[in-house]
């Protein structure tokens, strides 16, 4: 492993013949302050969806009972998008993610009722082929330098198949109630436990993309595979692995939507598929602008589901729910592109 | 056997008019003179050849004929004897009877050769975008255009898999029928081709082809503008050398009465000195030339991308300069000894390794303690959207960890240490790197490997679109690391900069090491040296194909 050595003489010469730069803070804290003006639209938009639906609707839905329930529910589709987050900072759009959840939901709720296995061994089976499928998908695309997106397509609507395969075509009834005691039955501070599930998987993925050299490393693949290449960093590995974690997580993902429903239905996850990318885009708006990150992701998971909530409350149809999706995604993949190039205009400005 | 027996060299059609008649071109950069009031006349059926070393302002009379630039009021430019006026229109060039073919050539490798033949208009049953493509009849039509050009080329065949003979011959088939194009058109009899460095990059003996073909274009009583570094090509097809040097007309020659030695002395601006030539060119590669530090890199028969087979030692503290002309191998050479180049061969030796270079790869190449700093910063070096802090200490943000945790504060802290240290503007380490110039970036990069205390630094254009001050401060830089024992590999095309900072000088041509050249360095006698180094060669690579 290759050490920093401090050319300490060089540094003290150069310190004391050129004095500390004039207008540097002043520049740092303009950027600074549009950075944070930007990083709490979000949250901003948050609060006045939550304050509008609330004045609208105090009864039902400004009741606690109705958040914890959101939480509750949300939480695995909140664990989808931890998901996304590696490939996405690799530069890798994975199209699959949330058929692979469907599939080890089934595969999972099969196991259980159809073939009667205990709860815990069949989730374990379920986590592990999960991972698998990610690692097949990973290499696939690293081995032969396919196209992502195409591969997961495709990937896609083989887990989509196996899905409909196993229980034939049928939903799966009667999962293990243990599961669900563990997922949303039992609550720490009045929320179900898997919403601490999701936020614990939050806080590894966000040390992982913020506070390793293997996050750092990431953001490099996915900006530029050349420089990633001749710095010396393996590409392809890194590449893979953003896979097999996502695989992994999925599968998490699919498990707690069994405990969360009881059921496993087979099912096109078209739907929940775009959900989960306008919250990665969305989430790519705040705490950390620019980048796709963890916080952001979970916060954004959160506001459209409230908004979809508040929506419905007020008697809005279910096809409200795509529509605020596609449009949200327009949005949020717009607004962090002008974002970024504002932010190297502005920069450009500070250097002059 | 092609060619060398039509077009006898002096049997210019003399037309009333010329072709081409530019006056007083001048351009000028920041202060800086590229181009000095350049006159230039193309005759119809008169192949010029344009030549000159890097900077000599060859490329930006090209752009100023292409309308990329715009010259200073008070230069003219005539087509067939009509004015035209300057700047010439941006990608119209054709308009005017001018047809460019580039080194790059201008094709899309994944389409077929009729559908970049007929790019911009494709024969259809109609008018208008959606009319219906006729496949056949463009297939035949294009039959017929090779077979006026005398040209063997499939055009149902994928370009991309092509040899780069035959995609070479594509580009310039498609440019001359654009002037054809054009004299139907306008109801014209002029037309130049300007061919910009055609041949770098194809195997001496494939070079006929493209020779017979420019004769076929000449006969149809086009000008053509030749340029090239490439000396044997010019002698084969020029009938007239024009030659430029600092911005200005160095020289106006028939080709048939100038001798090789005259060319290469108008170009350098150097006496040649017949017994030097001879030794550079016969010291064959590795004359061991006496150096102070141990080798810490011998390279045996390395061969890979346009290097065929080189073998040379660097010493600790030493600048090793690798002067070559484009194309010469030179280029290929840094990325193949770093681990980088698809299918490379050959024996490398480094203090703690030795083995052959198709086990090595750029994450071992880096631990083994080299650096290499690459000529394409934009797409190669620094990733443009992330933070200098980031690109700076991109290779050891393992030091920053503490208990687990990256220290990103640590990191900006360090970072902006070292932008004083290196004296990177603006003084932020926070900054996006498309923030900085070229200049800037290029010191962050330099310090990127510099934190890796390599023992071995390749640097490949190390200071190209770097300003002047900047520079000699990379000089100075690399100066004082090699005086610490740094074994620095620099190839470079800008022969200014190799004399400057060398301490020793490897000629490269033709994918080989054609001769060494110790101190004192000029431009001018690096220059004289690697023409003739490399006419020397073509001829010996002619001779045994």
């Amino acid at each position: 492993m290759m050490t920093t050595k401090v050319d300490t003489s060089a540094e003290q010469t150069a310190s004391s013949s050129s004095g500390g730069a004039p207008g540097r803070s002043s520049a740092r804290s303009r950027i600074f302050n549009a950075r944070t003006a930007e990083a709490s639209l979000l949250p901003f938009a948050f609060v006045l969806v939550v304050a509008g639906f609330g004045i609208a609707r105090p009864d039902t839905f400004f009741q606690w009972s109705n958040f914890t329930s959101i939480f509750g529910l949300n939480a695995p589709t909140m664990v989808l998008v931890m998901a996304l987050l590696i490939p996405l900072t690799n530069g890798d759009l994975d199209l699959s993610v949330a058929e692979l959840y469907g599939m080890i939901a089934v595969l999972v709720g099969w196991l259980n009722v159809n073939q009667g296995w205990a709860i815990v061994p069949a989730i374990l089976v379920g986590l592990a082929v999960g991972t698998l499928c990610g690692a097949i998908t990973g290499g696939l695309i690293v081995r032969f330098g396919v196209n992502p997106l195409i591969i997961t397509l495709a990937m896609g609507s083989i887990f989509d198949g196996v899905a409909l395969w196993l229980p034939n075509q049928l939903s799966v009834v009667g999962i293990s109630p243990k599961l669900t005691d563990w997922t949303v039955l039992h609550h720490i501070l009045g929320i179900p436990l898997d919403f601490w599930y999701g936020i614990g998987i939050m806080l590894i993925m966000f040390y992982v993309l913020t506070f390793t050299p293997f996050g750092q490393r990431s953001l490099f693949v996915g900006q530029s595979r050349e420089v990633a290449r001749l710095s010396g960093f393996k590409v392809g590995s890194t590449r893979f692995w953003a896979f097999v974690v996502g695989g992994f997580i999925a599968a998490i993902a699919g498990v707690l939507s069994d405990g969360v429903l009881g059921t496993a239905t087979p099912q096109s996850q078209g739907g929940l598929l775009l959900a989960v990318y306008a919250a990665a885009f969305l989430g790519m708006t705040t705490i950390q602008p620019g980048r796709f990150n963890a916080v952001g992701a979970v916060v954004s998971v959160f506001f459209l589901q409230v908004a979809v909530n508040g929506m419905n409350l007020v008697g809005a149809q279910s096809y409200v729910q795509q529509l605020f999706y596609g449009v949200i995604l327009v949005i949020a993949v717009v607004t962090s592109r002008v974002i970024n190039s504002r932010r190297a205009a502005s920069a450009a400005r500070a250097t002059t | 056997m092609s060619g060398t027996d039509q077009a006898a060299p002096d049997s210019a059609a003399d037309s009333a008019l010329p072709a081409l008649e530019a006056s007083n071109l001048a351009k000028s950069f920041g202060g800086v003179r590229a181009l000095n009031g350049v006159d230039l006349a193309i005759n119809a059926g008169e192949v010029v050849a344009l030549l000159g070393e890097n900077g000599s302002g060859k490329s930006t009379l090209v752009k100023i004929l292409s309308g990329y630039h715009e010259p200073e009021p008070g230069g003219s430019l005539k087509m067939n004897g009509v004015n035209v006026p300057l700047p010439v229109p941006l990608g119209q060039a054709r308009t005017v009877g001018l047809s460019f073919v580039y080194q790059d050539l201008g094709l899309a490798p994944d389409l077929q050769v009729v559908e970049n033949l007929f790019a911009g208009h494709r024969v259809t049953s109609g008018a208008g975008s959606f009319a219906r493509i006729k496949w056949g009849a463009e297939r035949e039509q294009a039959r017929q255009i090779f077979e006026s050009y005398g040209v063997k080329l499939d055009p149902s065949a994928q370009v991309g898999r092509l040899r780069p003979t035959s995609q070479a011959l594509l580009a310039i088939v498609r440019a001359a029928e654009e002037l054809r194009e054009y004299r139907r058109e306008y109801e014209q009899s002029g037309g130049v081709l300007v061919l910009d460095e055609p041949t770098v990059f194809l195997p001496e003996h494939e070079k006929v082809f493209l020779f017979d073909l420019v004769r076929r274009v000449v006969a149809d009583g086009f000008g053509v503008l030749f340029v090239s570094h490439d000396m044997t090509a010019v002698r084969e097809i020029a009938h007239r050398a024009v030659v430029l040097r600092d911005g200005a007309k160095a020289g106006d020659v028939a080709v048939a009465t100038a001798s090789d030695a005259d060319l290469i002395e108008l170009v350098s601006g150097h006496r040649l000195d017949r017994s030097a030539i001879e030794q550079a060119t016969t010291h064959a590669a590795g004359a061991a030339i006496e150096t102070a530090g141990d080798v810490v890199l011998s390279v045996n028969d390395v061969h890979g991308g346009r290097v065929h087979g080189i073998t040379f030692d660097l010493h600790a503290g030493e600048i090793l300069g690798i002067a070559g002309l484009l194309g010469a191998g030179s280029e290929d050479l840094p990325y193949v000894l770093f681990g980088d180049g698809d299918g490379a061969g050959g024996e490398l030796t480094l203090p703690d390794w030795s083995g052959d270079i198709s086990d090595l790869s750029p994450s071992r190449a880096i631990k083994l303690g080299m650096a290499l700093v690459p000529a394409d910063r934009k797409r190669q070096g620094a990733v443009p959207d992330l933070p200098v802090a980031l690109n700076m200490l991109s290779l050891s943000l393992e030091s920053f960890m503490q208990s687990g945790f990256l220290r990103i504060d640590k990191l900006i802290g360090i970072a902006n240490q070292r932008v004083e240290t290196y004296d990177v503007r603006p003084r932020d380490a926070s900054l996006n790197m498309s923030a900085l110039s070229g200049g800037n970036q290029q010191k962050v990069l330099l310090s990127r490997w510099l934190e890796q205390s390599p023992r071995v630094l390749l640097l490949h254009e190390p200071t190209q679109g770097v300003d002047v001050a900047t520079r000699h401060q990379i000089y100075e830089l690399m100066r004082r690391r090699a005086a610490q024992g740094v074994a620095i590999l620099w190839v470079s095309t800008d022969f200014d900069e190799l004399a400057t900072v060398s301490h020793r000088i490897l000629l490269c041509a033709h994918g080989q090491i054609a001769g060494s050249m110790a101190p004192p360095f000029s431009r001018d006698r690096i220059t004289s040296e690697v023409y003739s180094a490399t006419a020397h060669g073509a001829a010996k690579e002619v001779t045994a194909a």
